[in-house]
């Protein structure tokens, strides 16, 4: 039941809350060019048909919509309720990975869907919030011994939380989860602190699980991988998404093609142009101009939420707006880094731009938490 | 609740940390992307256009080929090829395969074919098959999944109306090869084009071929065409009128099926080539498809020779045809009277040797008009001594224009020979070799000996005898007209003049007068190429009997049949030369041809008389 307490609307933070609606405002606009198609008629989740030129902008908007009432949700949320049920949040999307391996949908090669009746349910999305409010709830609750750092066994608890689920996601398989999946749980591990050794051996037992690990991956990460390193080495195949995400940005040059005039998107050449490849339209229709303008929003609203976490109320709050703050930069930089050919193609989508239900509502309600942390940050010892 | 020690966790420090991090590996993507859009921008802006925009070539219709009358005899008629867009092909390979089972090719070829197009680009269609029956074509369109990539498009294809019609004058087009794509003389050319390599169709190639146009069309992602960006219409080639008249043409074409040999008929006053026909003919049809090997070695057989102008690259001694300029020479440079009669006894005996006339029981004594009304080579022999081979020389080469190439600008031409003394002193090696002997002179004054001419030599030498003295230079090519209606280029009226004939007129009738008795006079060797009595159109002309050098059954089968006619006698319209390779005699063979072929040009219903037998009832020559 929600309270209105006035406490609460004085520490609201505004610039969290514009950007968050900023943000994905600018991806509608986006979206418009990308999904035009002058003679579709939209059909709104069968409910009613709309002469509409851009589907995918006007279902985001509905999305938007839906959005913004799940952000009010989570920020309404308590704290500490998080706090209290974050292993039942945590084991219940375990059991749904579970589910998945056991009986998951198969789509494009990959096991990442339970059916539900009529709608496909991923429960690595849900994962996502149970690993970071976890990890939130478990470090906070055992900082480390000595005060500033952990050592090697203080970590093997939550590691075990962060593995267990990425070698679930790993094997359905979706790599780009798994990796961020991976580092946000360390982030919030490494935000804590982190002996200078420690960092030191698992960086050199990263290095050395490389070698097995790669074996592990499937033909088609491999070939992404190396992709990356070459695209031209194969351009109708592999590296055809890199290679045309490349031509879309680089053209857009300076100032951009202008609004709608993006051939590489237009004409289709730029694969997944409302979801994975967005940023790719927004680069070149609007330039360099474009794409810094819009790295410099994520750039506030990662700043915002850092402002955040830096002054919550106690060290879970901390860490859970941290981590959702990781989150959100993990996909950002995964994301403009696979598009313009930094990183493999691993299908983050862009947060709050990327066309997409399920990843707007879920962004959304971490938005909503980070406002509910930073709403919160002067009630001590709320009533039990 | 577990409450924040910030005491023992310096957060500030940690937030600054994180916000470090985020602020440098945005950094990164923003100098990433720095390099991309603004230092690579170009290079990508230009990769894009090449994304977006295909340049399609639109073929040309070459020119049509048309008579002197205006009936068509080339013209180009749809075809259906097809190509391979290698980029719309996810395994071409296996496209090309599915494509070689399904035409019936062998797939090894098919790929060869492609590999060779190194020129086009990816997205260019690349030409796998040419003129496909509509049969394939729907079997193709049936199996469309199977073939991804490939299309099959309509072009005009040459084709000749007429089938082997005039084929060595009109030519014939073929696929554009790796060495002529090399050379500078076809630049501009593609893969693929067309080229013409014989006849007219080579030698107008610049008229006829027209320009190609080309069409920029922006493309999307799965190739369709969804807009256009640059439009350059093709510019039809130029339309060409011959000379030829279609009607004379045939029949002559006819006259020599089945046979070797060569007819051309010549505008006496212009030098318009009317009908030029070399037997054997080809089909330039073949040419536009692929040729079979055994099509190719019957093509390049040496003794049928069928891609040979015999017309212009036929070298025949013209035995007693050389008789008409030998005359003519000889009263010019008065070495005889008209009057003057010589007597044939059979032979004439110069030194040791014994020179024999063709008939062997001798004409008795004959005059210059009767020498050739008979084709007396007694009376020849003592005139040529007289003149000797250098008088000969003179005439043959430097008035009537023989040894050297008419220029009529319709591929090689041989030049053939007249022997002088100078010949012999360049030609041969030997010392006792180039000295001229005076008995080389006497087969050289009846057109044996070294001396060989082509047919449209005789042809020009004979109107020039007959149309006043002009020796024209002969032409196929009446007009050209642009596709815009343009005329390019119109044969004048006046013909053009290489020579005049230095002769007195009244030599020259002397000489015609005889020729008119060759086909008329009771005696005379070549009555059977006179037109009937009542169309009152008077033939003259002269037989020849060309002893082939290389003889061994010693039939008289194996000579040369010539006969070099022209009519009207009294206002010279058109000169017919016929050649039969190895045929007889020429008053038996040769003289019923060039009378079918007169019969046609004059329009006379008479054509026939050459396909009635021999009789053997002629007067030798």
């Amino acid at each position: 039941m929600l309270r209105i307490d006035r406490r609460l609307l004085t520490n609201f933070d505004w610039g969290l809350f514009a950007l968050s609606l900023i943000i994905p405002l600018c991806g509608l606009v986006v979206l418009y060019s990308a999904g035009y198609d002058a003679d579709a008629a939209v059909d709104l989740f069968g409910l009613l048909s709309v002469e509409f030129a851009s589907a995918a902008c006007l279902k985001q908007a509905v999305y938007l919509a839906a959005g913004i009432i799940i952000m009010v949700i989570g920020m309404s949320i308590p704290t500490h309720m998080f706090h209290r049920y974050a292993f039942v949040m945590y084991g219940a999307a375990l059991l749904l990975l579970c589910a998945v391996a056991g009986f998951g949908v198969v789509v494009n090669g990959s096991r990442r869907w339970l059916s539900l009746g009529g709608f496909n349910l991923q429960p690595a999305e849900f994962m996502k919030l149970g690993l970071i409010v976890t990890m939130a709830r478990l470090l906070s609750k055992s900082p480390p011994k000595d005060g500033h750092a952990y050592r090697l066994t203080e970590l093997l608890i939550p590691g075990l939380f962060i593995a267990l689920p990425m070698g679930l996601i790993m094997q359905q398989p979706d790599l780009g989860t798994a990796l961020s999946l991976g580092i946000v749980g360390v982030s919030q591990v490494m935000f804590v602190g982190v002996r200078p050794k420690v960092l030191l051996l698992v960086i050199l037992s990263a290095v050395v699980l490389a070698y097995p690990s790669w074996h592990m991956l499937h033909d088609y990460q491999q070939r992404r991988i190396l992709v990356l390193l070459n695209p031209e080495a194969d351009p109708q195949g592999s590296g055809y998404h890199i290679t045309q995400s490349k031509i879309a940005v680089g053209s857009g040059e300076l100032f951009g093609k202008g609004y709608r005039q993006g051939t590489q998107t237009q004409l289709e050449f730029l694969p997944e142009h409302t979801t994975d490849f967005v940023f790719s339209v927004l680069a070149e229709e609007w330039g360099f101009v474009g794409t810094v303008f819009l790295i410099m929003l994520f750039f506030g609203l990662l700043s915002f939420m850092l402002r955040v976490a830096h002054r919550s109320r106690d060290l879970f709050a901390c860490l859970l707006a941290f981590g959702i703050t990781a989150q959100f930069f993990a996909h950002i930089v995964i994301n403009i880094g696979m598009v313009i050919g930094l990183m493999p193609v691993v299908g983050i989508p862009l947060p709050l731009v990327s066309y997409g239900g399920s990843a707007m509502l879920s962004l959304m309600f971490g938005v909503g938490i980070v406002q509910g942390v930073s709403m919160r940050r002067m009630l001590f010892r709320a009533a039990p | 609740m577990p409450s924040l020690d910030r005491s023992s966790l310096n957060i500030t420090f940690r937030i600054w940390v994180a916000l470090g991090v985020s602020f440098f590996c945005l950094f990164v993507l923003i100098l990433r992307l720095w390099y991309l859009q603004i230092i690579k921008g170009e290079y990508f802006r230009d990769r894009s256009e090449n994304n977006r925009l295909r340049t399609i070539y639109l073929p040309s219709p070459r020119g049509l080929i048309f008579d002197r009358n205006g009936e068509l005899l080339v013209r180009n008629r749809p075809s259906f090829n097809v190509d391979l867009v290698v980029e719309d092909s996810p395994d071409p390979k296996k496209t090309i395969e599915n494509l070689a089972e399904i035409v019936g090719e062998d797939s090894q070829v098919l790929q060869e074919r492609l590999s060779k197009q190194t020129k086009r680009r990816r997205f260019e269609p690349k030409l796998l098959l040419r003129d496909i029956s509509r049969d394939t074509v729907g079997r193709i369109s049936a199996q469309r999944h199977r073939l991804p990539g490939v299309i099959v498009s309509v072009v005009p294809t040459r084709e000749y109306v007429h089938g082997g019609l005039a084929s060595h004058v009109v030519g014939y087009i073929r696929e554009i090869n790796q060495d002529q794509l090399k050379s500078q003389t076809y630049r501009g050319y593609r893969m693929g084009d067309d080229v013409g390599h014989y006849g007219v169709e080579a030698t107008l190639e610049r008229y006829l071929r027209g320009e190609r146009g080309s069409q920029a069309v922006i493309v999307n992602a799965i190739g369709n065409k969804i807009g256009e960006a640059f439009f350059q219409p093709e510019i039809p080639g130029t339309n060409v009128t011959l000379t030829i008249d279609k009607k004379v043409q045939s029949t002559a074409d006819k006259l020599l099926e089945g046979k070797r040999g060569a007819i051309v008929a010549l505008d006496a006053q212009t030098g318009d080539i009317i009908a030029m026909s070399s037997g054997p003919r080809f089909d330039p049809n073949m040419f536009t498809s692929e040729i079979s090997k055994e099509d190719w070695s019957d093509l390049t057989n040496s003794k049928e020779d069928k891609l040979s102008n015999r017309v212009l690259q036929g070298a025949y001694p013209p035995g007693s045809v050389f008789k008409i300029f030998v005359a003519a020479a000889a009263l010019s440079e008065g070495v005889v009277t008209p009057s003057e009669r010589m007597t044939c006894s059979g032979a004439l005996q110069f030194g040791k040797r014994s020179f024999r006339c063709h008939k062997h029981s001798g004409h008795g004594a004959v005059d210059l008009f009767e020498s050739i009304v008979q084709s007396c080579d007694v009376y020849f022999y003592t005139v040529g001594q007289r003149l000797g081979v250098d008088r000969i020389y003179h005439y043959a080469h430097d008035i009537f224009g023989f040894g050297e190439s008419t220029d009529l600008g319709l591929g090689e031409e041989v030049p053939g020979l007249i022997p002088s003394t100078k010949w012999k002193q360049t030609y041969f090696r030997e010392p006792e070799d180039k000295r001229w002997y005076p008995g080389e002179t006497l087969p050289v004054a009846i057109g044996q000996g070294a001396v060989t001419t082509t047919p449209l030599q005789v042809a020009r030498a004979l109107a020039a005898v007959v149309n006043g003295g002009r020796l024209l230079k002969p032409r196929i090519v009446r007009q050209l007209v642009a596709s815009d209606g343009r005329v390019i280029q119109q044969a004048s009226e006046q013909p053009e003049v290489v020579g005049t004939v230095d002769i007195e007129p009244w030599i020259l009738d002397k000489v015609k007068q005889a020729m008119v008795g060759v086909v008329e006079d009771k005696r005379g060797t070549g009555h059977r190429a006179a037109l009937p009595k009542e169309r009152g159109i008077s033939v003259g002309g002269k037989t020849g009997t060309a002893q082939v050098a290389s003889r061994e059954s010693g039939s008289k089968r194996d000579d040369h049949a010539w006969f070099a006619g022209y009519a009207p006698a009294d206002k010279p319209r058109v000169v017919v030369v016929a050649i039969l390779e190895n045929a007889g005699h020429g008053g038996a063979v040769a003289a019923p041809v060039v009378h079918d072929v007169m019969a046609s040009y004059f329009g006379v219903d008479d054509v026939g008389v050459a396909t009635v037998a021999d009789d053997g009832a002629l007067p030798e020559d």
